[in-house]
């Protein structure tokens, strides 16, 4: 019965979830959080109200049931004296069947 | 010369060098700001440069003393208001705007200058604020690595009262939020530049400010240089950016003090 009607929302869709951390480990505070669903003419924007975040860290959100797909390059050059993006990117990702 | 009272104290001048950014609200003659805001409102189109020319009652923002109080604080007695000048009107109904820094990514850590974002209404929330982001005015990030940056934490949206004049370094991150209102939001965005590099503070400095011990216990929350330098994380950036950040905040310190 519950595949039937997954038949017929159609196919699990991937939500994106970018959270960028304090530090490159799963257990560090998160300083920024897009949220990307897959729906038709969805934009994520900036806000001007309270932030309300679901998550306060990586880790929060893989014990949510989110999948982390791409994690911050640790190889990467860096520089000791300067100063250039903000945190650590993470790119989760969760399967759903959305409902439109 | 400004009368010392406009003058910003060492706590306010380290923190715009930690944060990027100071507010101030002079008090305009009455009806100003509606003035300016109702003449905004009229313009069938952008006049670029010569919005003062268009609204030249902006020129009484300009030649505020809490407003010079500012630019004398930071850029000496000799600071220029540049040509380039514009304003941004964000319609009822338009979206948001990306963050982004301006021009390329020749990045100053001087004082040297800085925007002035004047806004001749009250801004709420839901008017398309202008959104800054403290802190990330030493930061070297092409504005196309930011677009998967959305909210930030620390962001602050400038939802201010009419009047009010928001110092901004060149470099902090802003953008802004979408305007659901049924109003215009306007902003005159003016540009001020150093003429000449510093020889000692132009603000209302105290040299015994400088030969008090950091104090471990208020951190950030002591109205003191020492602290305010070392210990301001507008964003609670990781120990490696924070330690970076101190280093740069004492040049530019010392910069404006005139020993850079």
């Amino acid at each position: 019965m519950e595949q039937s009607n997954l038949r017929s929302q159609g196919p699990a869709r991937q939500r994106l979830l970018y959270l960028h951390a304090r530090t490159p480990s799963v257990f560090s505070d998160i300083l920024g959080l897009t949220r990307v669903e897959p729906v038709a003419g969805f934009r994520a924007e900036i806000s001007a109200q309270v932030q309300d975040w679901p998550y306060s860290t990586v880790h929060d959100a893989v014990v949510d049931g989110w999948q982390v797909v791409q994690f911050p390059q640790h190889q990467a050059p860096f520089d000791d004296c300067e100063l250039d993006l903000v945190g650590y990117e993470f790119i989760l990702q969760k399967m759903e069947v959305i409902e439109e | 010369m400004i009368d010392a009272q406009y003058l910003l104290s060492d706590a306010d001048v380290a923190r715009f060098i930690a944060q990027g950014y100071y507010l101030v609200e002079p008090a305009l003659p009455e009806g100003l700001n509606e003035e300016i805001a109702n003449r905004l409102d009229e313009l069938e189109e952008n006049p670029g440069d010569a919005i003062t020319e268009a609204v030249p009652e902006l020129r009484q923002v300009l030649d505020h003393p809490t407003v010079r109080g500012v630019l004398v604080s930071l850029l000496g007695a000799g600071y220029e208001v540049q040509s380039h000048r514009h304003w941004h009107c964000k319609q009822p109904g338009s979206g948001h705007m990306q963050w982004h820094q301006d021009s390329t990514n020749s990045r100053d850590v001087r004082i040297d200058r800085f925007l002035g974002l004047f806004y001749p209404r009250e801004v709420t929330a839901d008017m398309g604020p202008t959104v800054i982001v403290p802190g990330t005015q030493f930061r070297n990030a092409p504005t196309d690595r930011m677009a998967t940056y959305t909210n930030i934490r620390g962001q602050v949206p400038l939802v201010v009262k009419a009047g009010t004049v928001a110092f901004t370094h060149y470099d902090i991150w802003h953008g802004t939020a979408a305007n659901r209102s049924s109003a215009k939001r306007h902003m005159i965005k003016f540009l001020f530049r150093r003429t000449a590099p510093s020889e000692g503070p132009t603000w209302n400095h105290d040299p015994a400010s400088l030969n008090r011990p950091t104090n471990w216990n208020q951190k950030d929350g002591a109205e003191d240089v020492n602290n305010i330098l070392t210990f301001l994380n507008p964003l609670g950036v990781s120990q490696s950016d924070h330690y970076k950040e101190r280093a740069i905040r004492r040049r530019c310190w010392d910069q404006l003090m005139g020993k850079g």
